[in-house]
C-alpha cells in the first residue's frame, strides 16, 4: 500500500481531530438554535399584528416575575427583538451550556477514558500542549456554532416585518452561545478534576443547574437581583442583546472562560494521565449488597447518577414552590392569561403558575428517561453486557430490569419534585396541597415512560442511535412546546412533542386517560423493541 | 491426517452428548462470509486448540456458541442445549473469558467476583480464594485501577471459581505475565483432570501445544484442519538434517522428499509419508550424523498458512 496523503503536521494532529468533531457538532446545534431564532421571530409577527395587542403583551409580562424567573426579563415586548430575546434566550442559553459541557468532557476526558489520549501524548506533543490544543479545537466548534446561528439570525432578521440589522443579530447569536464558551471551559476543568467523563459530565452539570437557579431567584422579583451577578447564566442575561447591548458585560463571562481554560490546561500538564485531581479511591472494601444479580448491578450502576437527579429535582421543585405565590399573583393582565391558557394553564395565581412551570420538571424528568435509555445500550455497546449474557441470564430479562429500572426513578423523580415543590410553596403560604402537587409529579411520569419504550424500541432495532434519537426526541418536544405556545403550529407538529398531551397540572387534573395511553404506547414501543433485542447480534459502538 | 474439510475428522457421534457441538454452523456479514458451513464436535473431557490467523472466524464461532449473535444458518450446541434457542440452559454449564476485558469501572475485583458468581448461580468458594491467591489478584482495587493483565486475572478467575462443565476461552492470556500464564496453563491442565471441557482460541502456539488434545484449523471461515496433535504431525513433513562425510548427494528427486538444502556436507529436507525411499537412497553414502524431529505446531501452522497463501496468489494468478 502507499501513501498518498500528505500526514497531518504532528504538532496540530489534536487541534484538528478535536475541531473536526466539535465543528460537525456544532453544525448541527447551531441549525437548531438559528432555526428557533428565526421562527420565534417571524411567527411573532404573525401573532400579534397590531401595535395594541403588541403593547398589551408588553405591559402584561414586562413586569411579570413568574415568567421573569423561568424565562428571564422581559424588555420591549412590544418589539420583534424583545420578543425574540425573550422567547428563545434562557431556553437556548441553557442548550449551549449543555452542549458545551458535554462537548468539552467527551472530547478531553472522554478520549482519555478510551484510551486514545495516551497514544496522541506519546507523539511529539506534550500534555499541556494537547491540551491546549484541545481548547483550541473546541474554540473552533464554539465558533462554527456561534457563526450558524448568527447567519440564520441575520437571514432572518432581513424578513421585511422582523428587520433586526446585521450587527446587533451578530451580537444576539454571541449572547446565545456565551454560555457555550463558558462551559467548554468548565468541561475543561472538571476534564481534569474528575476521573472518568460522567464524572466530569456531573461536576459541570452542577455548575449549570446552581447557576440556573441563582438566575431564578435573582429575577423571581423577590428582591435578591444582586445574586445575577453570581451566576454565569446571569452575566448573559445582563448582555442585553437587541434590547439595549451591553457589551461590557462580556467582561466577566471573558475572565472567568480564560481563568477556567488557563487552569484547566495548567492542571492538565501536572497530573498523571488516566487520574483526576480529586482523590478517586482506587480501593475500597467490597460493598455486595446490590450486587445479588444483574437487576441489583444495574441499581448500583445508576445509584450516583439517580441521586444527582433526584437532588437537582428536588431544587428545582423547591425554587419553583418558593416563587410560586408570587409569580402566580402577577398573572392578571388579560394578554398573560391568554398565553398561560394557550399553554394548557387557564386562571391565575399558584397552581397557574405551576402548570406552566412543571414543563420544566417534565423535561428534567424526560432527560433522567433519556439518560436511563443510553446508559442501557452503552453496557451492550462497551460490551460489559457479554459478561452477564454468557452467563445465564436472558436478554429479555436484563432488557426487562433495566427498564423496570428506569420507570422507578423516573416515576420517584415525579413524586420527589411534587413533594419539593410543595414545601417550597408552603413555606411561602401558597396554599396548594401536597395531593395537588403529587398529582403533578406524576403527570410528568407517562410522557418519561413513553420515551423509555421509544428508547427500548432503538435499541432493539436500530441500536447504534439510540442516544442520539432519544435526546432528539426531548429537544424536538421541548422546540414544540416553546415554539407552541406563541405560534400556531399544526396540531399534527404539536402531537409530536411528548410533552403536548400531558395536562398542565397543576393549573388543571392531570388526564390520566391520556397519561394511560402515553404508558401503553411507550409499552407497545418497547415489547417490539425488546423482540428485536432478543432476536438481533449484540452489537458494539 | 486427512485434506482440510469443513467436517471433523475426528467427529463422532454417539449417544452420549458432546461438549461441544456444531452443525453448519454460518455467518454472513452482509457479502462476507465470516464463518462457513462450520461442522465441529468436542467430546466431553477434551481440550481442543481453535487456531486461525486473524480474521479467520475463531471469535465469531465463540460468540456463536455463546449465542451473543445469531447465526445465518446452522446450529450450536453446548451439552445438548441448542446455544441460541435455549441460551439460559446452555450457559449454566459453560463459562467464558473474553481476549479483551471491559468490566464495570467503578467495582473491585472482590466485587466483580460476587456479582459473576451470583449471576452464574454456583461458586466454589475455597477453589476461588485459592486462585485469587494463584493468581496474586488484589481483589479491593477497583476495575478501573487495574492494568490489562489484572483485567484478564478478574475473567479467568471468575470462569475458573464456578467449575464449569464446558470452558470457553479467546485468547484468555492476553497481557499475563510469563508466571501467571503458567498458573492459568496449571488450572486448565487441573481442569482437564477433573473432567471439564476446555475450547480455546489462542494465538500462543506454545501454550495450545502444551495443553490441547485436538487441534482445529479456520482459515477465511473455514475449517481446514482437524484433529490431535499427533495426527497432525504424523501426516506432515519429518524434518530431517543429515551430514555426508564428503560432498552431499542431491536428493531433491527422491520420494517425499522437499524443501532440500545443502550447504557443503550438511543437508537440511523435509520428509512426507514414509522415510523409507529417503533410507533407500541414503543407503549408497556415508552418513556421519542424521537427526529427524517431528515439527511443532508452530512449524505444521506456518506450513499450512505458507502453503495455502501461495495456492491462494497462484489461483489469483492463473
Amino acid at each position: 500500500m502507499r501513501l498518498t496523503s500528505t500526514p497531518l503536521p504532528a504538532d496540530r494532529v489534536v487541534l484538528r481531530q478535536t475541531a473536526r468533531t466539535a465543528a460537525r457538532s456544532a453544525a448541527l446545534w447551531g441549525s437548531l438554535f438559528g432555526v428557533m431564532v428565526a421562527s420565534s421571530a417571524i411567527s411573532y409577527t404573525q401573532l400579534y399584528k397590531t401595535q395594541a395587542e403588541r403593547q398589551h403583551l408588553a405591559v402584561a409580562f414586562g413586569s411579570n416575575h413568574a415568567s421573569s424567573a423561568l424565562f428571564g426579563p422581559a424588555p420591549q415586548l412590544q418589539t420583534v427583538a424583545g420578543f425574540t430575546v425573550f422567547k428563545t434566550s434562557m431556553t437556548l442559553m441553557i442548550l449551549g451550556a449543555i452542549w458545551g459541557l458535554l462537548t468539552s468532557t467527551r472530547l478531553l476526558r472522554g478520549e482519555e477514558d478510551a484510551g486514545r489520549w495516551e497514544l496522541l501524548l506519546s507523539g511529539p506533543t506534550t500534555r499541556k500542549g494537547a491540551s491546549g490544543q484541545a481548547l483550541g479545537g473546541l474554540a473552533v466548534g464554539v465558533a462554527t456554532l456561534w457563526s450558524i446561528t448568527a447567519v440564520f439570525t441575520v437571514v432572518g432578521g432581513r424578513y421585511s416585518k422582523v428587520d433586526i440589522a446585521a450587527a446587533p443579530g451578530v451580537f444576539f447569536a454571541l449572547a446565545l452561545v456565551s454560555t457555550a464558551v463558558m462551559f467548554v471551559a468548565v468541561g475543561a476543568l472538571t476534564s481534569q478534576l474528575a476521573s472518568t467523563r460522567r464524572q466530569a459530565a456531573a461536576y459541570a452539570g452542577w455548575l449549570l443547574g446552581a447557576s440556573y437557579a441563582l438566575r431564578m431567584v435573582a429575577d423571581a422579583g423577590v428582591g435578591l437581583h444582586g445574586l445575577i451577578w453570581l451566576s454565569p447564566l446571569g452575566w448573559v442575561e445582563q448582555l442585553r442583546p437587541l434590547t439595549g447591548a451591553r457589551p461590557l458585560a462580556l467582561v466577566p463571562i471573558v475572565v472567568f472562560t480564560a481563568v477556567v481554560a488557563f487552569v484547566a490546561v495548567r492542571l492538565a500538564a501536572n497530573r498523571d494521565v488516566g487520574a483526576g485531581i480529586l482523590p478517586d479511591r482506587a480501593r475500597a472494601a467490597a460493598r455486595t449488597r446490590l450486587l445479588f444479580g444483574q437487576l441489583g448491578l444495574t441499581a448500583r450502576l445508576v445509584r450516583p447518577t439517580v441521586v444527582a437527579w433526584l437532588c437537582a429535582l428536588a431544587t428545582t421543585g423547591v425554587v419553583l414552590g418558593v416563587i410560586a405565590k408570587s409569580a402566580g399573583m402577577t398573572i392578571s393582565g388579560s394578554s398573560v392569561k391568554t398565553v398561560f391558557a394557550r399553554l394548557g394553564a387557564p386562571g391565575t395565581g399558584a397552581e397557574s403558575f405551576l402548570g406552566v412551570a412543571f414543563l420544566i420538571v417534565a423535561i428534567l424528568v424526560a432527560f433522567v428517561a433519556a439518560g436511563q435509555v443510553t446508559a442501557t445500550r452503552v453496557e451492550e455497546a462497551q460490551g460489559r453486557l457479554d459478561h452477564l449474557l454468557v452467563r445465564p441470564v436472558s436478554r429479555v430479562a436484563w432488557l426487562a430490569g433495566r427498564v423496570g429500572v428506569a420507570v422507578v426513578v423516573v416515576v420517584a423523580g415525579g413524586i420527589v419534585a411534587g413533594v419539593a415543590t410543595w414545601l417550597g410553596a408552603a413555606s411561602q403560604d401558597a396554599h396548594v396541597t401536597i395531593a395537588t402537587l403529587l398529582d403533578a409529579g406524576l403527570n410528568v411520569v407517562p410522557p418519561a415512560i413513553c420515551l423509555v419504550g421509544i428508547g427500548v424500541l432503538t435499541i432493539g432495532v436500530w441500536p447504534q442511535e439510540t442516544s442520539r434519537i432519544v435526546y432528539t426526541v426531548v429537544g424536538w418536544s421541548l422546540l414544540v412546546e416553546v415554539l407552541g405556545g406563541v405560534t400556531t403550529a399544526s396540531r399534527w407538529t404539536a402531537d409530536t412533542s411528548l410533552f403536548h398531551q400531558m395536562a398542565a397540572a397543576p393549573a388543571v387534573s392531570p388526564n390520566w386517560t391520556t397519561g394511560a395511553a402515553m404508558v401503553g404506547i411507550g409499552a407497545a414501543c418497547a415489547a417490539i423493541g425488546a423482540m428485536a433485542f432478543h432476536r438481533r447480534d449484540l452489537r458494539g459502538e | 491426517m486427512a485434506a482440510a474439510k469443513t467436517t471433523c475428522t475426528y467427529s463422532f457421534r454417539t449417544q452420549t452428548l458432546a461438549a461441544v457441538r456444531t452443525e453448519g454452523l454460518t455467518k454472513r456479514y452482509g457479502t462476507t462470509d465470516a464463518l462457513r458451513d462450520l461442522t465441529l464436535e468436542v467430546q466431553r473431557g477434551e481440550v481442543l486448540g481453535y487456531l486461525g490467523p486473524n480474521g479467520a472466524g475463531k471469535t465469531t464461532t465463540i460468540r456463536l456458541l455463546l449465542g451473543l449473535i445469531r447465526p445465518t444458518a446452522g446450529r450450536a450446541e453446548i451439552l445438548g442445549v441448542d446455544c441460541q434457542h435455549n441460551p439460559v440452559e446452555a450457559h449454566q454449564h459453560l463459562a467464558y473469558v473474553p481476549g479483551e476485558a471491559n468490566l464495570w469501572p467503578g467495582l473491585t475485583g472482590a466485587e466483580t467476583l460476587h456479582l459473576l458468581g451470583r449471576v452464574q448461580g454456583k461458586v466454589d468458594v475455597a477453589y476461588r480464594d485459592g486462585l485469587i491467591a494463584r493468581f496474586e489478584l488484589d481483589a479491593d482495587k477497583k476495575i478501573r485501577a487495574y492494568s490489562k493483565g489484572n483485567h484478564q486475572k478478574v475473567l479467568l478467575i471468575g470462569a475458573l471459581m464456578c467449575r464449569p462443565d464446558v470452558l470457553v476461552l479467546d485468547e484468555p492470556t492476553s497481557g499475563l505475565d510469563p508466571l501467571m500464564e503458567q498458573a492459568f496453563r496449571q488450572c486448565i491442565s487441573e481442569a482437564k483432570e477433573r473432567g471439564q471441557t476446555v475450547f480455546l482460541s489462542s494465538h500462543i502456539l506454545s501454550e495450545v501445544e502444551a495443553l490441547c488434545d485436538k487441534v482445529a484449523i479456520l482459515r477465511n471461515g473455514r475449517l481446514v484442519e482437524t484433529g490431535s496433535l499427533a495426527d497432525m504431525r504424523h501426516l506432515s513433513a519429518v524434518t530431517v538434517e543429515v551430514t555426508f562425510d564428503g560432498p552431499a548427494p542431491d536428493l531433491a528427486g527422491v520420494s517425499g522428499v522437499s524443501a532440500v538444502s545443502a550447504n557443503g556436507p550438511d543437508v537440511h529436507l523435509q520428509v512426507s509419508g514414509s522415510v523409507e525411499p529417503l533410507m533407500k537412497a541414503l543407503g549408497g553414502y556415508h552418513v556421519t550424523k542424521l537427526l529427524s524431529r517431528e515439527p511443532s505446531l508452530e512449524e505444521l501452522f506456518l506450513a499450512l498458512y505458507g502453503g495455502q497463501d501461495a495456492a491462494d496468489e497462484h489461483a489469483v494468478a492463473g
